[in-house]
């Protein structure tokens, strides 16, 4: 993929490991992020996405690797000599500080002359529609509006890199999505390179030029929204992007398709180019409910070539708004699948799914418990955790 | 529903008895006793007082209100490395140490300091040993100072504890978002910690200065040649002249003092509020 000032990355990690006492938190990250980039860090709890965020503010010391800043080692540099800013989930405000006093902290500390204070700070104040609160404490002052302070204070010191740690995931729904836009306009017009850590998949695919998707610490992928959505680069990663209905399939490769064979729940089908990595024997399919397309058991005709075939019957339907929700059985799993009109409950059906949403992965060995062993042609280089030769003060 | 608010007001009626006879009657009494003289009611016992005792009961409101500034800025120091320091063996050895003296009883640390702090005492031997001062410089520390001295080292662990809590509970982001924007550990504490923490802050120092005001055997054993404190006065006229009514009037001013400043807090809290 070919992003705006990518090259080695303005901002660039470079084997990246952290850990927590014994336990590993972060191994081999490798990560070049382009000047005025927007980055959204995408994992479930747990995986490590803060850990990085804080390892690239600087409150975390890496155990191993590099961060640099347009070319500069800044790895063992404190927070403050980073030019970086962090905005916290909890925005962390002082609640013994006016707005105003908050904003303007940074610069206080740089002793920057009053005026000139003043100015920045009725600047911040206007462009992040803050006008009129100056003089209110953070206890009279709504989640929104608390949110856009802990943009303010760290805005204000006009940092280079803009780390967000889940700034939306405190806001109650509806204000969330136009914060959403609010922030992305805003990074747009200062052109700041901005690094966005979340758990909510739509609010990395609104606000991000590229989606890294971490797990247990290892980046399963990168790649822009369309990519990550698109082209799912191990199961891991589909199930993360949606794709949440799973069958396993068994298959035999040649050389320039992948064949599925036919099976008392699906008919034979050959997939194109794309899956000719895939190994023989049993494969995992995965797609997203609204990817299928819903057809009675005896309605006539073939599917077009490279679209699955399922065949099925109706468990229950549920209306979630737009579509009717329908879970169907198909053999021993239970699949749902989005269709325009309400099918019967018991009827049989036949569920079709066009190649382009249909992502196959060699299948996990029975029993494993993660993920690493699954990623197909996506693997990378395994990377076991480092020695810490950094151990934390 | 009326036998149902009977048994509530039956089941605290022991603890209420029990503050009513033991805490509530024996103040009254004392206060009426202050006003009780062989003439009838009146003033004379707080004239007195005032004759005998005015620079005492100065010397008092000086020497608690100066240790209670001492305690505060050591118990800040404390918390604040507890909170901010960045090597972790000290910080567990500074939590280990400091809370020592609170299982020190203030009769013993009247009686360590007295040896300690005396002309020809531990403290002035050292400074001579190591060359320091010479033995006719040597000064005895047993007066006001030796009771500030006291009175810090006893209740500097009480409040610390009380706000190295109130440190420990506040959001962390609060000072790394203060360190990302470039603030020394200095300025993080007082510019960030302790204003989060002023409220505890000043609860310990008014109980502080409560118990210092309370205490008889410090300046008995360091200091009891005038000026001393209200306590051992109060000690005095009773055991020396069985004189109820100057030693009520005493107690009543030293409540009064005492009032002041928690009615301060209590103004305090409100406005906080608000």
């Amino acid at each position: 993929m070919v992003q705006a000032g990518t090259g080695s990355g303005f901002l660039a990690l470079k084997g990246l490991a952290a850990r927590y006492g014994a336990t590993p938190v972060l191994s081999g990250i490798d990560l070049a992020i382009g000047k005025s980039e927007f980055v959204a860090l995408l994992g479930a709890s747990g995986c490590g996405k803060t850990t990085l965020l804080r390892a690239i503010a600087g409150f975390v010391t890496p155990s191993a690797g590099t961060i640099t800043v347009g070319g500069r080692d800044v790895t063992h540099l404190p927070p403050d000599k980073r030019g970086m800013a962090l905005v916290f989930q909890s925005y962390a405000l002082w609640p013994h500080m006016t707005v105003a006093q908050t904003i303007g902290y940074g610069l206080k500390l740089k002793r920057r002359p009053q005026p000139e204070i003043a100015r920045r700070v009725a600047e911040m104040e206007r462009l992040l529609g803050l006008e009129g609160l100056s003089g209110r404490k953070p206890a009279q002052l709504s989640g929104g509006q608390r949110q856009r302070v802990a943009l303010g204070r760290a805005l204000a010191i006009d940092p280079e890199i803009l780390l967000l740690d889940e700034p939306l995931s405190n806001l109650d729904q509806r204000i969330r999505l136009s914060v959403r836009h609010e922030i992305r306009e805003l990074q747009q017009r200062l052109g700041i390179t901005a690094v966005h850590v979340t758990h909510d998949r739509e609010e990395a695919m609104v606000m991000a030029d590229r989606i890294v998707i971490l797990d247990q610490g290892r980046i399963a992928q990168a790649g822009t929204p369309e990519e990550v959505y698109n082209h799912p680069a191990s199961a891991f990663v589909a199930a993360f992007m949606g794709a949440e209905n799973t069958l396993l399939l068994a298959g035999r490769r040649n050389a320039r398709h992948f064949m599925l064979h036919e099976s008392a729940r699906n008919a034979a089908c050959v997939v194109h180019a794309q899956h000719s990595t895939l190994p023989d024997g049993p494969v995992e399919a995965r797609f997203r409910a609204g990817a299928g397309e819903l057809l009675p058991k005896a309605a006539p005709g073939a599917p077009p070539s490279g679209t699955l075939e399922l065949w099925g019957e109706v468990l229950s339907t549920s209306y979630p708004g737009g579509l009717w929700r329908h879970s169907i059985k198909v053999g021993d799993t239970t699949v749902l699948c989005d269709a325009p009109r309400a099918f019967a409950q018991g009827e049989p059906v036949k569920l079709r799914i066009p190649p382009a949403a249909l992502f196959l992965f060699a299948a996990r060995p029975a029993g494993a418990p993660s993920l690493p062993g699954a990623r197909p042609s996506a693997a990378r280089k395994d990377s076991t955790p480092e020695p810490s030769s950094q151990p934390e003060a | 529903m009326v036998s149902k608010k009977m048994l509530g007001l039956l089941l605290v009626l022991p603890a209420l008895v029990m503050i009513g006879v033991f805490f509530i009657l024996p103040l009254i009494a004392s206060v009426i006793g202050a006003f009780e003289t062989p003439e009838g009611a009146g003033l004379s016992n707080f004239v007195k007082a005032r004759e005998l005792y005015s620079e005492d009961i100065l010397f008092s409101v000086l020497i608690v209100t100066l240790a209670s500034l001492l305690i505060g800025f050591f118990a800040i120091a404390i918390g604040g490395y507890l909170t901010l320091g960045e090597n972790p063996r000290a910080v567990a050895i500074l939590r280990w140490l400091y809370r020592w003296p609170l299982f020190i009883p203030f009769i013993v640390v009247g009686q360590t300091l007295r040896t300690f702090l005396a002309r020809n005492g531990l403290m002035n031997n050292m400074l001579v040993g190591s060359g320091l001062i010479t033995p006719d410089q040597a000064l005895s520390f047993l007066d006001w100072r030796g009771i500030v001295i006291a009175f810090v080292w006893k209740q500097t662990p009480f409040v610390a504890l009380l706000v190295a809590g109130a440190m420990a509970s506040i959001d962390r982001g609060t000072i790394e978002a203060a360190r990302n924007l470039g603030a020394s550990r200095p300025r993080i504490l007082i510019e960030i910690v302790v204003p989060q923490v002023l409220v505890t802050l000043t609860v310990g120092l008014i109980l502080s200065f409560v118990t210092m005001m309370s205490v008889l055997s410090v300046p008995l054993m360091i200091n009891a040649q005038s000026p001393t404190m209200i306590t051992a006065d109060i000690a005095f006229r009773i055991n020396a002249y069985g004189d109820y009514g100057v030693a009520n009037a005493l107690g009543f001013i030293s409540l009064i003092i005492t009032s002041t400043v928690a009615w301060l807090y209590l103004k305090l809290s409100v406005k906080e509020r608000s």
